[in-house]
């Protein structure tokens, strides 16, 4: 495992490399570039905005700054997953033809829509800071780790989801049906407070629930989050990273011929 | 053995799965994730007990009918695929020249696909920076370096990628299907340096889908037919061989 971890790291160029060729393919031939990567969540931003304050009335405070703290990393994580599913596929000449640790095209794929996600998030930061708090809070020091967490969780379920999509296509048409269903059953339009308490052990089987609800503690709430919840978060991460991995290692000398 | 550049012993390669069989490739996924025995119908071996010593400096083709095993073969040498029973050693720095460009990609300038196969070569950006001038002058692009790889022909994109492949220097070369792109003039450049690359004292492996070729850079040739070698030696009378047989198996449904 620690081999693995170190061979990626030697291979940090290779991911660095197929992370720009996807930043570059992507902007390639649009002329609105960055415009179109943000069209689509600020348009669900401004749905979910109005349906839950107007319409189905969330009662949070400032509902936008909370919604914000949490609905880019959703956005990050619901992409990576649904860039794996075919990743390989996309890389199948490369796989078939060169020697290389098929791992990089995954790390590339969620890499590759990290400064897309960093952006958008300063500017939540920004606003999150000046309108909702007035101030800067002490616990947006935090974040730094929350993203590693995120990136670790992130590639954790990106690379079975990846290894899978090579042997079933069906991936593709499931992934969507999971990533709705994970959406209204992850607090990020509502707050975990508003789960009644029989349906707690339920929200804890989903490591994203851990994730958004420490980025709205820390963002919205301002508060540094229980030790015990940055314990369980981290735990879940790491271990999804791992896992994922394992998962992958199993698949990988097969990848070249099943591709 | 001290001298030799590429060393086979035994290896025999059975795919994980069958391709005639819709339902195998779930199978083996159940079967990867349960750590069972893959393919519990043996699939037959694709690779049959090869035992070959390519000595430093020599210069080999390999031919044989379609589905001989020959791509196989080199995917073994390279490491892209897992050989099931056997040996495989490579001394030396190795290029596999499978696939001229893979990975490149259309909408993007032949500068950026330079990186982009140099990284899956594993070439670094360092290094291909000092050896751009190189690859530049081996493949004649000029120019078009900065346009989409889309607007190139054909033999200009298996020129840049060959330039790049050959720049990492390497000991051992393998190369399959890298004349069936381009013109004869790029043809004639390619036999030039794979000779020239022989001749330095390199070591090289070279799938020949034209019989012309072979005879004119390797001296010797080896036969592969259903994953079995079925001659190996002088490259003249190993052609010789395989025409007289390939007429042989042609004719009596004539």
């Amino acid at each position: 495992m620690i081999s693995r971890l170190h061979e990626a790291w030697r291979n940090r160029e290779l991911i660095y490399v197929l992370a720009v060729r996807n930043m570059k393919v992507k902007y390639q031939q649009s002329a609105l570039g960055l415009i179109w990567t943000f069209f689509n969540p600020i348009m669900t931003l401004g749905i979910l905005m109005i349906v839950f304050t107007r319409v189905a009335r969330i009662p949070i405070e400032n509902y936008w700054a909370f919604l914000l703290s949490g609905y880019f990393v959703w956005n990050f994580v619901s992409q990576g997953l649904t860039a794996a599913t075919f990743v390989l596929s996309d890389h199948r000449t490369m796989i078939r033809n060169a020697r290389f640790p098929s791992d990089a095209p995954v790390l590339a794929a969620t890499f590759s829509r990290l400064l897309e996600f960093l952006i958008a998030f300063a500017l939540v930061v920004i606003l999150i800071a000046a309108f909702h708090h007035g101030r800067l809070v002490a616990s947006f020091l935090l974040l730094p780790l929350l993203l590693v967490l995120q990136l670790l969780l992130t590639v954790g379920l990106a690379l079975p989801v990846a290894a899978m999509g090579v042997f079933y296509y069906d991936v593709r048409h499931m992934l969507p049906v999971a990533l709705t269903a994970l959406f209204y059953i992850t607090p990020i339009f509502y707050s975990v407070r508003l789960v009644p308490e029989g349906l707690m052990p339920l929200y804890a089987i989903n490591p994203l629930a851990h994730l958004l609800g420490a980025y709205q503690t820390v963002l919205y709430d301002g508060a540094v989050p229980a030790a015990s919840a940055l314990a369980t978060l981290s735990l879940i991460s790491i271990g999804a990273f791992f896992l994922g991995y394992a998962v992958f290692n199993r698949f990988r000398p097969i990848f070249a011929e099943v591709v | 053995m001290a001298d030799a550049a590429i060393c086979l012993r035994g290896v025999r390669k059975r795919f994980h799965y069958d391709k005639r069989r819709a339902s195998s490739i779930r199978q083996t996924f159940i079967r990867v994730i349960l750590r069972r025995p893959i393919a519990p119908r043996p699939t037959g071996f694709r690779i049959q007990s090869i035992d070959l010593l390519v000595r430093k400096g020599e210069a080999v083709a390999l031919i044989g009918g379609n589905g001989a095993g020959k791509s196989t073969l080199l995917r073994l040498i390279a490491g892209i695929y897992e050989f099931t029973e056997g040996e495989v050693r490579v001394q030396g720095r190795l290029a596999p020249v499978l696939q001229l460009g893979a990975g490149f990609h259309p909408e993007l300038s032949g500068l950026d696909n330079v990186f982009i196969y140099g990284a899956l070569l594993g070439i670094s950006r360092k290094e291909l920076a000092d050896r751009m001038k190189g690859i530049l002058e081996f493949s004649e692009i000029g120019d078009a370096l900065r346009m989409p790889l889309k607007h190139y022909s054909s033999g200009m994109q298996a020129r840049l990628a060959l330039g790049v492949a050959l720049s990492s220097q390497p000991d051992v070369l393998m190369v399959d299907e890298a004349l069936s792109v381009g013109d004869e003039s790029f043809r004639k450049r390619v036999l030039d340096y794979l000779r020239d690359f022989h001749g330095r004292g390199n070591t090289l492996l070279f799938v020949s889908h034209n019989l012309r070729d072979a005879g004119e850079i390797c001296p010797r040739t080896i036969w592969l037919e259903d994953g079995r070698l079925v001659m190996d030696g002088e490259t003249s009378s190993v052609l010789e061989e395989y025409r007289r047989v390939k007429t042989l198996v042609a004719s009596p449904d004539r």
